[in-house]
């Protein structure tokens, strides 16, 4: 972290922040003192229980008060840094604080808000910025202890591979040669795009056929398996099939005994087969009944024609893909970075979850990997001025301008769900946290955030509710309104810790300036599960936006509908993927 | 015959520095205890949850965005800000407070 302020005119940009220059006093007043004094602050600063704020320490009994007038009811108070002298600054009102500035020589002019902790310059009459400053307020609320800064929390096999330019790639002869004799091309007659086929129901399994439309149309699953990163027969091969006929492409059905049935299950295979399928061109409708068997065997509590959780399955699949694909990896811990298998590297984030001491203001992080973000409903409809969520005036795009306040449309929307997610959440008295620091059990707050996006979203609403005290299930049916482009920017732990934090400049985790946190919090709606109907006797519908147009999936029906169909919709799993995609430097192993 | 002679009705809260000592006394006494910085933290609370925060972000950043990134200072926002901001909060949230300090009040007397 450079303690030098760059005396450039234009701003920088670090981690989407813009750095202010420096006033010419701040400037003068670094150069004559360097950072110590902002270094010795961090012991005059005091974490105010119960929201954790930096404030400067002083006794209980202690009121500041302005040296000037003696009033201590001011708004803001500011301590000169040179000479601890205390003084107001009320505008319209006499600033005192101004006044000591000019009366002082020269040295004065730098103060800090007694209750804020944030440097102010009182002969520009405006607030500055200093990084060191920040970053001292910032240690200052965290922990305390040695053992638990920021930096020891970051998570292990954070590996920064150095991001390449996109090069485009164009076949040379013999590319070419290989590519005529090797495949044939396919017929291109219809006006529907590629990849657009039904799913037979086999009885009850739209649960299944939805998700399956959404993950066929996943950009980067889709790109995956189309692209022979997973060949079926190769994998087949690889892992050897015992009761193997000739030509190994047919598939053997039943389960062998012991090892064999693992070596044959692979559910990757099975997607690459239905892949195939889907995007042959052949319109059909197909019956994915060797993947149903397969995930039946992967799956065995849920193996029956009843009605399943559509979400359920979405984990089940996902985890089926990561048991049988990269077996011979010895990968299993790193799913937050998603090198263990295609479905963590495709659906895998990481969650940043913060439990906070009421007491001291001890702050406890860990980090978790997550495939997808369960949401809950509004306990209640959002129509009175007292609960409704901040950010329901947002359109549906998701766009920010034209911001009307007050407009109470009481809708739930999406974004305010995710609002909540990452509100501060008070754990009652039942639920008392231990606190390192105190070293008893004491009230906390917690709070979520995103330390890492990932490809795909997929948002879970968590529309089934499951009471095991009143042994009753229901299903909520209260709409949803969900933007079609939607900027995570605001649910980035780097936004939510600077929220917290207040008006810092501070550099997150202290890493170099990781441009794919500014660029890639953009992501665009590609897929929306619906679910109509009762908890027990319900339809699960696919909804995929291709080349921006809407087309319905109903099992083997798949037709073309108005996007105000889909946003009248009742989404139960909404599907979201980056919209820029970066490419790193590949490392030097074999791809499966 | 006008013989009864009122003090002057209290002035807006402006006028500060005028006002009785009895506000002295409860600010200090507030501080004192503690009781300020939980109102505090109970008044954000609530501000951010009715989106009043948020009205106030806007009104700053349509500011900004008219008069340039340069040429404001944290006292033209707060002049700029402060009549809407004061005007827009909901009464339930000043009845709220009201009562917390009124009951604040009542067992610190005691």
């Amino acid at each position: 972290m450079s303690s030098k302020i760059n005396h450039h005119h234009h701003h920088h940009r670090f981690n989407t922040q813009i750095f202010p220059p420096p006033c010419p006093h701040l400037a003068e007043f670094r150069a004559r003192n360097g950072s110590k004094p902002f270094r010795a602050l961090q012991d005059c600063l005091r974490v105010k229980p119960p929201g954790g704020r930096a404030a400067i320490r002083r006794d209980p009994s202690e009121v500041p008060r302005c040296g000037a007038c003696g009033e201590s009811a001011r708004p803001r108070l500011y301590a000169c840094l040179a000479c601890a002298a205390i003084s107001c600054h009320a505008p319209p009102g006499p600033s005192h604080a101004a006044a000591h500035a000019t009366s002082m020589p020269p040295g004065h002019e730098i103060a800090v808000d007694v209750d804020r902790a944030e440097i102010f310059c009182c002969a520009c009459r405006d607030q500055v910025y200093d990084r060191d400053f920040d970053a001292a307020v910032v240690l200052s609320q965290t922990a305390t202890l040695k053992s638990a800064t920021i930096q020891s929390a970051k998570p292990e096999n954070l590996r920064k591979r150095r991001r390449v330019d996109y090069r485009p790639w164009s076949p040379d002869i013999r590319d070419r040669v290989l590519m005529e004799t090797g495949s044939s091309p396919l017929e291109n007659g219809s006006d529907l795009p590629r990849g657009l086929r039904g799913l037979n129901n086999l009885g009850n399994t739209c649960f299944m056929n939805s998700v399956l439309q959404a993950l066929l149309h996943t950009p980067p699953l889709r790109n995956y398996f189309l692209s022979d990163r997973h060949n079926r027969y190769y994998c087949k091969k690889k892992n050897g099939v015992s009761n193997s006929n000739a030509g190994g492409k047919r598939n053997v059905g039943t389960a062998d005994g012991h090892g064999n049935k693992n070596a044959r299950l692979c559910l990757a295979c099975d997607m690459d087969a239905m892949f195939s399928a889907v995007f042959s061109g052949d319109r059909k409708p197909y019956s994915p009944a060797k993947f149903l068997y397969s995930w039946w065997q992967h799956a065995s509590n849920l193996a029956s024609y009843e009605q399943q959780d559509a979400h359920e399955f979405f984990i089940s699949m996902l985890d089926g893909i990561h048991e049988n694909v990269e077996k011979d990896r010895h990968k299993p811990h790193s799913q937050g970075h998603g090198d263990c298998c295609i479905a963590h590297r495709v659906f895998s984030g990481i969650l940043r979850s913060d439990v906070m001491c009421m007491t001291c203001g001890f702050t406890s992080t860990t980090y978790d990997p997550c495939v997808d973000i369960s949401l809950d409903l509004e306990p209640h409809q959002g129509g009175s001025s007292k609960s409704v969520s901040t950010k329901t005036h947002h359109s549906c795009n998701g766009e920010v301008d034209g911001m009307n306040p007050g407009q109470n449309c009481g809708i739930s929307t999406l974004m305010g769900c995710l609002d909540r997610f990452t509100r501060p959440e008070r754990l009652g008295a039942d639920q008392k946290f231990f606190c390192q620091q105190c070293q008893v059990r004491q009230e906390s707050l917690k709070q979520m955030s995103i330390r890492k996006l990932p490809l795909v979203s997929c948002f879970h609403i968590k529309r089934f509710e499951h009471s095991s005290i009143r042994k009753m299930s229901r299903k909520v049916d209260r709409y949803l309104q969900f933007p079609f482009s939607l900027d995570m920017t605001p649910y980035l732990s780097s936004s939510i810790l600077r929220n917290r934090f207040g008006n810092r400049i501070f550099p997150f985790d202290g890493d170099e300036p990781d441009a794919s946190n500014e660029m890639s919090s953009e992501f665009e709606l590609f897929a929306v599960v619906t679910h109509t109907g009762k908890l027990d006797a319900g339809h699960y519908v696919t909804y995929l936006r291709l080349s921006n147009q809407w087309y319905k999936c109903d099992d083997a029906w798949v037709t073309q509908v108005n996007e105000n169909i889909v946003r009248a919709a009742q989404g139960y799993m909404m599907f979201y993927v980056q919209k820029m995609l970066y490419y790193k430097a590949s490392e030097n192993r074999a791809v499966s | 015959r006008n013989s009864v002679n009122r003090p002057p009705t209290p002035d807006a809260a402006e006028d500060l520095g005028k006002e009785p000592m009895f506000q002295e006394i409860i600010n200090i006494k507030l501080i004192e205890s503690g009781e300020k910085e939980r109102l505090m933290e109970l008044l954000r609370e609530r501000l951010i949850e009715c989106g009043w925060k948020d009205e106030m972000k806007a009104l700053c950043r349509a500011f900004i965005k008219k008069k340039g990134r340069n040429d404001v200072t944290v006292d033209d926002l707060v002049r700029v800000i402060t009549p809407k901001g004061r005007a827009s909060i909901p009464d339930y949230i000043k009845a709220e407070l009201l009562q917390r300090i009124r009951a604040y009040l009542v067992q610190a007397a005691v």
